[in-house]
């Protein structure tokens, strides 16, 4: 069901009026800066034309693309697996929980960059050490906030579910498991744009394809039109994940009012 | 359909149980029971009235199984509900004060889950939930999540959830109380007849006490702890002395020992 407010237009492309006039405002003052950067005392180059970053957009290279994507899903999967195991484990195990909770904490305090150079002093494979990076960065939100989730299902639910004598496996896969569904979309759409943002950084240390690679490469030969052509790339990645999750969210919570 | 051995359900004994709890956070001990004997017999409909606080739930939870008792025995046939936990799946099914359905199911799976539980083919499970949906008058909305019913039509998902499993004991914890009197009637009356019908031992704890005088065959009044105030049989009463018995409670329940009317 959505709710579009009365009379509020729609244009083409699915995106509502409000978002794409926003983004032509700012493309042409992006424009009119790029134009007038010399006046302004800037280096031509640091604003390219908008047809400049449109050729750079013509070049990208689409395995660079499909590199860094798969590293983000492959990385999200196991996050994802690894921290719903590790929630329940919690949540049956109250020692567990004490005991491990304030590693995690720990964890989630180590800042990205010195989970790369501690991965580059640990880990010889460079696919290793970016999975590791996100992982470790990515693991301990998705077991937070499922476990979360876990706690808040209502004792009411949790009391009837008991008195019907589920097995441990039913219990998860009957109450637990559906009823944390709408905090396990959010989890992704969290960590997905948590992952996009790492896993560049991840590779610009080491790695020779991928985004962030070539955000490096574009870097070093100062072709700023590449730059740019390769964030605005990254962006419509991340909002194409996130679109896809949506869809998926709302096709599977149609319960809720 | 019902394959319960001819001698009707297990009679329910209680004897001398205590529960006591411990607050997590003050540390004090709460006796939410105190030395309970009991009887409840086969297929027998039985009404607890008590005071809130008063130990009704807990009394629940243990026949349910789901807290053991501190000490004393509590037995269903020969078997403890707590200790053989999963001898009784499927044998106790319990309607609670809220529906407590699942909102991510619709009301024809939300009749079904204990049948899942204790693992009847599929097709099976979709008939029998159909079958009490139907009974309940729901025909029309199987397929409805709760948030499109109304409280009346959510908690009779939840009397069709219970009964599908065709439980030797049903409990009823103030499954009526929040609805509105000619809601709570109707939905009484049809659980009763259920009941009866099925050959189930049934228990209703209820705050009201026309509820109670109008379930059938027994009110056990408890005191503070669970004691055990009066036990009345209703058949010995006469309909017009009704009201007299419905005073005699309420003068029970508020001296908290029992009224000499009903000794
Ligand atoms: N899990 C628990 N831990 C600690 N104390 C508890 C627990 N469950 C119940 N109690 C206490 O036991 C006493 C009896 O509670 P119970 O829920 O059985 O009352 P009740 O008769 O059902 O009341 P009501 O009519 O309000 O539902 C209360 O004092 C309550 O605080
Ligand atoms: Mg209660």
């Amino acid at each position: 069901m959505s709710h579009k407010e009365l009379g509020e237009p729609v244009a083409s492309l699915g995106f509502p009026r409000h978002t794409l006039v926003s983004l032509l405002i700012f493309a042409a003052t992006w424009e009119v800066l790029s134009n007038l950067a010399p006046f302004l005392g800037i280096p031509p180059f640091a604003i390219p034309s908008l047809v400049r970053i449109a050729k750079a957009i013509g070049t990208i290279t689409p395995i660079d693309v499909v590199v860094t994507l798969a590293r983000v899903i492959a990385a999200l999967i196991v996050s994802f697996i690894a921290g719903l195991a590790l929630a329940m484990a919690m949540y049956r195990s109250d020692p567990l929980e004490k005991y491990l909770s304030p590693i995690i904490r720990l964890f989630m305090a180590v800042p990205v960059v010195s989970w790369i150079l501690f991965a580059v002093l640990w880990f010889p494979g460079v696919e290793f050490r970016i999975g590791f990076v996100l992982v470790v960065v990515c693991g301990p939100v998705f077991m937070i906030d499922t476990l979360d989730a876990m706690r808040s299902v209502p004792r009411e639910l949790r009391h009837m579910m008991r008195s019907f004598r589920p097995t441990t496996l039913q219990f998860f896969t009957k109450l637990m498991m559906p009823a944390i569904v709408p905090t396990i979309f959010t989890s992704w759409k969290v960590n997905i744009s948590l992952a996009i943002r790492v896993v560049t950084i991840a590779e610009l240390v080491g790695a020779v394809t991928g985004i962030g690679a070539q955000l490096s490469n574009a870097q070093q030969l100062f072709s700023v039109a590449d730059v740019f052509a390769w964030t605005i790339v990254l962006v419509a990645l991340l909002f194409l994940l996130e679109a896809i999750v949506s869809r998926v969210e709302h096709r599977l919570l149609r319960w809720r009012a | 359909m019902n394959t319960r051995d001819p001698g009707g359900p297990p009679p329910i004994e209680v004897r001398g149980v205590r529960k006591v709890f411990r607050q997590t956070t003050t540390g004090q001990s709460v006796v939410a029971i105190d030395r309970l004997d009991l009887t409840i017999a086969p297929r027998e409909v039985v009404a607890i009235v008590g005071q809130t606080g008063c130990g009704k739930s807990t009394f629940f939870d243990l026949m349910i199984g789901l807290e053991a008792p501190s000490e004393g025995t509590l037995r269903i046939g020969d078997k403890s509900p707590h200790a053989d936990f999963d001898y009784f799946r499927g044998k106790i099914a319990t309607v609670f004060q809220q529906d407590r359905l699942l909102p991510w199911r619709s009301a024809l799976d939300n009749a079904k889950l204990p049948l899942e539980l204790i693992g009847l083919p599929e097709e099976e499970q979709r008939e029998r939930a159909l079958t009490w949906l139907n009974r309940l008058g729901l025909g029309s909305f199987i397929n409805a999540y709760p948030h499109e019913l109304s409280g009346g039509m959510r908690q009779r998902v939840a009397i069709a959830r219970a009964f599908s499993v065709q439980p030797d004991i049903m409990l009823a914890d103030e499954a009526f109380g929040h609805l509105d009197e000619v809601t709570a009637q109707e939905l009484r009356d049809t659980f009763l007849a259920l009941a009866r019908e099925s050959g189930s031992t049934a228990i209703l704890i209820t705050h009201q006490l026309e509820e109670a005088i109008g379930v059938g065959d027994r009110i056990i009044v408890f005191g503070k702890s669970a004691k055990l105030l009066a036990d009345i049989h209703v058949a010995h009463w006469d309909k017009s002395q009704y009201g007299v018995l419905r005073e005699a409670i309420q003068a029970t329940l508020q001296a908290n020992s029992p009224d000499p009317r009903l000794t």
